[in-house]
This record gives C-alpha cells, sequence and structure tokens, in this order.
C-alpha cells in the first residue's frame, strides 16, 4: 500500500549527484551532503551519512617503533561546498615527500575487496567482470591506503558498531523545582543525532556497518588498469549422490575469470611541481579528466560505504584537495 | 485504514534457539526468521508489546519510511570501485 508513495518518493528526487563523469552508476545511491532536519530526510536509496576523519600520513620506521602523532581531524562543513576544506597538518606537509618518494603501491577496493596493487602488476580477479572487453581501461576510484616505501596515506575508520543509538539523555527543565537535574531517555529523531552537530544516516543497519572500510578521497590519487582478457579455471565435476543411491548426479564448472594490468598509480593533489615532473615522467599520458591548471573545484563527498558507520565521535570525511593557483 | 507515519525498523541481533517456544514464535510472528534480518513494522501497541517480549534479541529503530526488500538489497549492494575511462579502440582524449 506504500508502493505508490514509495515510487513517487524515488522518481521526484530533488537531492543534486555528484557529477556523472566521475562516478559509476551505483552512485545514484550517494548523495552530496547538505544541511538536513528531521523532515527533509532523502530517500532511503539515497545516502544521507556523513563522516570526518582525518586523512592523516604515517611515517613507517623499519627499526624504530615511534610514529609520528595522528593529526587533528579536519572540521566538518557539511553543507557549505564553497569553502575549501582543510586538510590535516601532517597530510599538508607530507603529501608532496609522499609524491616524491616512488614508486607507490595502493590497496584498491573492487566491490569492497581490497587488492594491494602498484604500476605493472597483472590482477587475476576472482570473478568475470561484465560488459568490458581487452583492452578497456579502468579507472580505479577506491582506494584505504595509498603509500611508498616509508610513507603511507590512508583514511580514518569509522568505528562499526551492531547497535543502533536508540537511546540519548537530555536534560530536561523540572517544571516543579526549575532544577536542571532530572534526565529523561529520549529516542533521537532520524536524521537528526544526538549531538546535533553531526547527521545520522536514516536507516542505520549493524550488520552493513560492520564491514565497511573508509576510503580516500579520489582525488588525491590516479589508479588506472586496463582489461587483459579472461581466464578460465580447469573444468571441475562434482559429483552429486546419497549414500545406498546409485543415481550419481555430474555438475560441470568453469568460471572465468578476469585479468587485469595496472597501468599507472600516482598522486594528485597539492604535491610540489617537482615531484609531479618525477611522477609524469614515469607515467603513461593522462588519459582521465583533463584538470585545469590553478582552479579545483570543492565539494565534500559522501559514499555508500559510509552510510552505515556508527553516528558518533567519529565519521570519516572524504574531502577534497583544495589547490591554490 | 490510515497509513501509519511511523516504522519500527526491528533487525534480529540474536538467535533464539535454546529460548522458549513463545519467544521463537513472536520473532516468527514479527517476520525475523534468521539473523541479521530486518522487518520494518508499524509503530502500534501491538507491535510494541511484540517488540517487548524479545527486546533482549533485536535492535529498534524508529524511521518514517519502510523500506522494501529490494530498496534493502539495494543498499546492500557494494560499490563497483572503478569505472571504464576508455574503451577498447576509443580515440584517446585530446590527441
Amino acid at each position: 500500500m506504500l508502493s505508490r508513495n514509495v515510487k513517487r518518493a524515488l522518481l521526484e528526487s530533488r537531492w543534486p549527484l555528484p557529477p556523472t563523469f566521475l562516478l559509476p552508476w551505483a552512485a545514484t545511491l550517494t548523495t552530496v551532503s547538505h544541511a538536513t532536519e528531521a523532515s527533509n530526510i532523502p530517500p532511503p536509496l539515497v545516502n544521507a551519512g556523513q563522516h570526518v576523519s582525518p586523512e592523516r600520513l604515517e611515517r613507517r620506521h623499519d627499526q624504530t617503533s615511534s610514529n609520528t602523532p595522528p593529526a587533528a581531524a579536519p572540521t566538518l562543513q557539511p553543507a557549505n561546498t564553497s569553502t575549501p576544506p582543510a586538510l590535516s597538518e601532517s597530510v599538508r606537509t607530507l603529501l608532496p615527500v609522499l609524491a616524491a618518494q616512488g614508486p607507490h603501491y595502493i590497496t584498491a577496493h573492487l566491490y569492497d575487496r581490497p587488492y594491494l596493487l602498484t604500476a605493472g602488476d597483472t590482477v587475476r580477479l576472482p570473478f568475470h567482470m561484465k560488459n568490458v572487453e581487452p583492452g578497456d581501461v579502468l579507472r580505479l576510484n577506491r582506494a584505504s591506503v595509498l603509500g611508498s616505501r616509508e610513507y603511507t596515506l590512508k583514511a580514518a575508520a569509522a568505528t562499526p558498531a551492531l547497535k543502533s543509538p536508540s537511546m540519548s539523555s537530555s536534560l530536561v527543565l523540572d517544571e516543579t523545582t526549575g532544577s536542571l537535574e532530572s534526565h529523561s531517555m529520549v529516542m533521537p529523531e532520524p536524521g537528526v543525532s544526538s549531538s546535533g552537530s553531526k547527521i545520522m544516516p536514516p536507516h542505520f543497519v549493524p550488520h552493513i556497518a560492520a564491514g565497511k572500510v573508509s576510503y580516500l578521497d579520489e582525488r588525491l590519487f590516479v589508479c588506472r588498469a586496463v582489461i587483459m582478457g579472461v581466464e578460465s579455471e580447469p573444468l571441475r565435476v562434482k559429483e552429486k549422490t546419497k549414500r545406498r543411491q546409485r543415481k550419481i548426479k555430474k555438475v560441470k564448472s568453469k568460471h572465468r575469470y578476469t585479468i587485469l594490468r595496472v597501468k599507472e598509480v600516482r598522486l594528485r593533489g597539492p604535491v610540489s611541481a617537482a615531484a609531479r615532473e618525477m611522477q609524469s615522467g614515469l607515467a603513461h599520458k593522462d588519459y582521465g579528466i583533463p584538470s585545469p591548471p590553478g582552479h579545483w573545484s570543492c565539494a565534500v563527498r559522501v559514499s555508500l560505504s559510509h552510510i552505515f558507520a556508527m553516528p558518533g565521535p567519529s565519521y570519516a570525511l572524504k574531502i577534497f584537495v583544495m589547490r591554490t593557483s | 485504514m490510515s497509513t501509519p507515519t511511523r516504522f519500527f525498523r526491528i533487525t534480529l541481533l540474536r538467535s533464539a534457539i535454546g529460548l522458549p517456544t513463545r519467544t521463537s514464535g513472536v520473532l516468527k510472528a514479527l517476520g525475523l526468521h534468521r539473523r541479521l534480518k530486518t522487518v520494518y513494522h508499524p509503530v502500534t501497541q501491538d507491535v510494541a508489546g511484540q517488540v517487548f517480549a524479545v527486546k533482549e534479541l533485536v535492535d529498534v529503530q524508529e524511521v518514517d519510511r519502510a523500506l522494501s526488500d529490494k530498496e534493502m538489497k539495494q543498499l546492500r549492494q557494494p560499490d563497483s570501485g572503478f569505472y571504464v575511462e576508455r574503451r577498447a579502440g576509443e580515440r584517446v582524449m585530446g590527441s
């Protein structure tokens, strides 16, 4: 009986989408962040989760165990996409150093499965990728870790939780005595967090939130891979039968797997000109979206993987890098 | 009957194996046949009583809209993590 309302709500969706050339089809399930109230909750198919996390750069020492302390988290700017988002201090200072220290590796995620890649790797995916042909160039845009020999860039993980935040305490003014000592436990409005500054996803799914990884901002790196072809396993036959049953049923399996070859893994963003030249000398010609010389558009991007993160003190924010011309 | 405006979003987190038959009967009435299944029920006194009977096993939220199974499945789908930048045989951009 709700199908007509659901269909109407889905069709007249008024939430702006990120640029389509940056996103695969499934990105229609994501939404750009904006200030929301309880009445402005988007349709559940559209993600409304927001996160803040520091994208911190860590220095790895093989001998010593000391690490640079994680930098402060950048502030969350939910609805204001015109102001440049701030990078954490360590990222801003160490990103050029990371970029200058090639070669780089990346942990790219395909369908949320991680693959540790570097330029020149041949990857046999555990599935057959549909609607692609040998020679197609893929742009991998989900990565959780990007590093070099001594430096690693990673996005902070959102804390998973199994239970939705069902209770929040709020101070209630006692009308009889006028004191603020009595507490009442109230359910928070969906879409409005108890803290008031962060925004909760409208629906919290505990088991999906458990395994989610937070990703790097996709404007910080470029990772391209080309489809080499399709490989198939040897024919295997599974015999199915029961005890004291003479009939044996044979089931054939011969799965196919897509082979990729990683063409380039490199950094973008506020890296120094020298590091960029060094990277571009090694990488192939950039076939991707041409970046204008000195101007980056800023937006706060929210991905579906964060829809179910625990609303709390830490959200993973994928922020764009503002490069001053 | 008026359309309910608020829904309970009930997720079964703990199994009822070993519990009295009445408890598993309540879960069956709610539609929670396996762990981590999520169902939507309108906010009424009946449903609230059912949830109260199995309150140690479930996670409950109050939401405005009930999602269908298809919508929930679409939410579960992970991001592909890639997009096809250039098809084989296409001309290179800018050259």
